[in-house]
């Protein structure tokens, strides 16, 4: 039987599988998945993670399993110390790590992101996917680009007040701290086998950056990120902001082959941009799969595949799925995936 | 003159260029324009004139807003403490992200928009219990309620937008006081503020202070 990793070499290849890729990315579902009430509970055990990720996989047959806890691990790496837990949510970072600017200066990045006791989970989590499901499933992690973690290590709009009002040189040296930062985490991944990496640069999208500024702060940095380690497994991912008329350039500078799109980007303008130098990922607006009906749901879902397939490379998938959307209505988007994305 | 001193104190937000709004103001002021006119003549009409442009699909993005809503209060609040008589507030809102809710750019991009159009913001900071935001509005006699929330689960949970709808019901307060919501959420889902009970949602910060102002005006009318 076909894997989910020989149906995403086809078609990074631009060669035909039975089907496309479809990634589908259930994360706080785990919990529901294990009947374990608190999400709290869930995420402090990588065996939880791990057996849930496997579970959901079996049970809708779609081609990733996910290392990803929640976004605030990665604050948690450099310090934080307090994550708020929701019943119906993704936990979010409470406790800033950088409060002042000396907080900046005296930021110590890690030797080895595999050895903090904050990664211990992860690596469970990790070791468990790769035994399990290793070289026949992509096992996916989520890396935040050096520009962009500051964000949730001070808070956005300190972080946005600092990038665009300086001082310079404080600002400067954050974000090479947090390359620095990446660097480590893409090569702690790497090594613990992780294939899928997906590199999260909203700073990328031209939703929240002026194409000057990302060609003067979020280029370079990006340079950073990548070059030591190179673009392999990477995924250009601008959390759910659209980025169609940057893609061109991402090509052209760093060599970057897959781009997981906003739902708002025009799936068929993005092939043609793309025009066969990368895989294309094709991104449904998932919070309306909340109250889609089944007949909306497969109508989108269609609509996506028809822009999408036409000359191979071509990957469904979906941003992080809210807990709420039922889960009939999982079943009919994958379905309808799975149908209307047949060869 | 003025039309000249808008254009290019828009054109400098719009490169998100803070030193050079600055630079403007500055020689406008050098130039004889009282802090009074630069207020009411240049910041008002460049930041309605923003709106305007954000309405009709001009292609702003997210740190032309935090520039043009961060610059224009340090602006306002710099020229109000130069002016001959404190000027007359339109009203004062209350803001604040809903439980559970930690992010902070949304309110604060809404709060600088209307604090340079001469309303004042309440700003209750994060995670606010629905009981708070109602009873700081009644306190204060806030006509708009504004919650911000970045998360679906906070967007619809049962302690945040729905509850404040509820306790405006139950406190027959519906009359007086609008609820306006805004984030993520709602801009992947335009009819999701009618489903967590909100009287309207605003795309961006920019249009949040747009569509309170007018909220505050009918109030007063």
């Amino acid at each position: 039987m076909i894997t989910g990793m020989e149906r995403l070499v086809a078609a990074i290849n631009g060669e035909k599988s039975d089907r496309i890729p479809v990634f589908c990315n259930l994360l706080d579902q785990g919990a529901d998945e294990l009947g374990i009430a608190s999400l709290q509970e869930y995420y402090a055990n990588g065996e939880h993670v791990a057996e849930a990720q496997l579970r959901m996989r079996e049970k809708y047959g779609y081609d990733n399993v996910w290392s990803l806890f929640y976004v605030g691990k990665e604050a948690e790496l450099l310090g934080c110390e307090k994550i708020t837990f929701s019943k119906g949510g993704p936990p979010n970072v409470e406790d800033y790590v950088i409060k002042n600017y000396d907080d900046i200066v005296n930021l110590e990045i890690p030797d080895d992101i595999s050895a903090l006791p904050a990664f211990e989970e992860n690596l469970k989590c990790l070791n468990i996917l790769k035994r399990e499901v290793g070289g026949k499933q992509p096992i996916c992690a989520y890396l935040t680009s050096g520009i962009t973690l500051p964000a949730i290590l001070m808070g956005m709009d300190k972080w946005l007040e600092l990038l665009l009002m300086g001082p310079t040189d404080i600002r400067d040296l954050l974000i090479a701290k947090c390359s620095e930062f990446f660097q480590k985490e893409i090569d702690a991944f790497r090594k613990a086998g992780a294939d899928v990496l997906v590199y999260s640069q909203p700073f990328g999208s031209t939703d929240i950056m002026p194409m000057r500024l990302i060609k003067e702060l979020t280029l370079p940095s990006m340079k950073m990120d990548i070059e030591p380690g190179g673009v392999g497994g990477l995924v250009y991912y601008c959390g759910s902001s659209p980025f169609n008329n940057v893609i061109d350039m991402m090509i052209k500078e760093l060599g970057i082959g897959v781009f997981y799109l906003s739902p708002k980007d025009d799936i068929a303008e993005a092939k043609k941009i793309i025009n066969g130098r990368a895989l294309t990922c094709g991104v449904i607006n998932d919070i309306k799969l909340v109250s889609w009906s089944r007949e909306e749901i497969r109508a989108e879902v269609k609509r996506m595949c028809e822009a999408g397939m036409p000359g191979g490379k071509f990957l469904f998938g979906t941003l992080v799925m809210p807990y709420d959307i039922p889960k009939q209505n999982i079943r009919a988007m994958l379905e309808a995936a799975y149908e209307y994305g047949s060869y | 003159m003025q039309h000249k001193i808008i254009q290019d104190y828009n054109e400098a937000v719009y490169d998100t260029d803070r030193d050079k709004a600055l630079e403007v103001i500055n020689r406008a002021l050098a130039d004889g324009i009282t802090p009074e006119q630069i207020v009411f003549d240049v910041i008002i009409p460049a930041m309605e004139a923003m709106m305007a442009s954000i309405s009709k699909d001009f292609d702003a993005n997210l740190a032309q807003h935090f520039m043009a809503a961060q610059i224009a209060s340090e602006v306002t609040e710099e020229m109000i403490s130069r002016f001959q008589n404190p000027p007359e507030s339109l009203g004062t809102i209350v803001i604040g992200t809903s439980v559970g809710d930690m992010h902070t750019l949304g309110k604060r991009i809404v709060s600088g928009c209307l604090r340079s159009m001469m309303i004042d913001v309440v700003d209750l900071g994060v995670n606010v219990k629905p009981e708070t935001f109602v009873d700081k509005a009644v306190e204060i006699n806030a006509p708009v309620i504004a919650i911000s929330s970045m998360m679906m689960h906070t967007a619809t949970s049962e302690n945040g937008c729905l509850r404040v709808r509820e306790i405006l019901k139950e406190r027959g307060l519906e009359d007086k006081i609008k609820l306006v919501v805004g984030g993520a959420p709602f801009r992947w889902d335009n009819d999701l503020y009618k489903t967590v009970g909100a009287d309207a949602w605003a795309d961006n910060g920019i249009s949040a202070g747009e569509m309170i102002k007018k909220f505050v005006l009918e109030s007063r009318s």
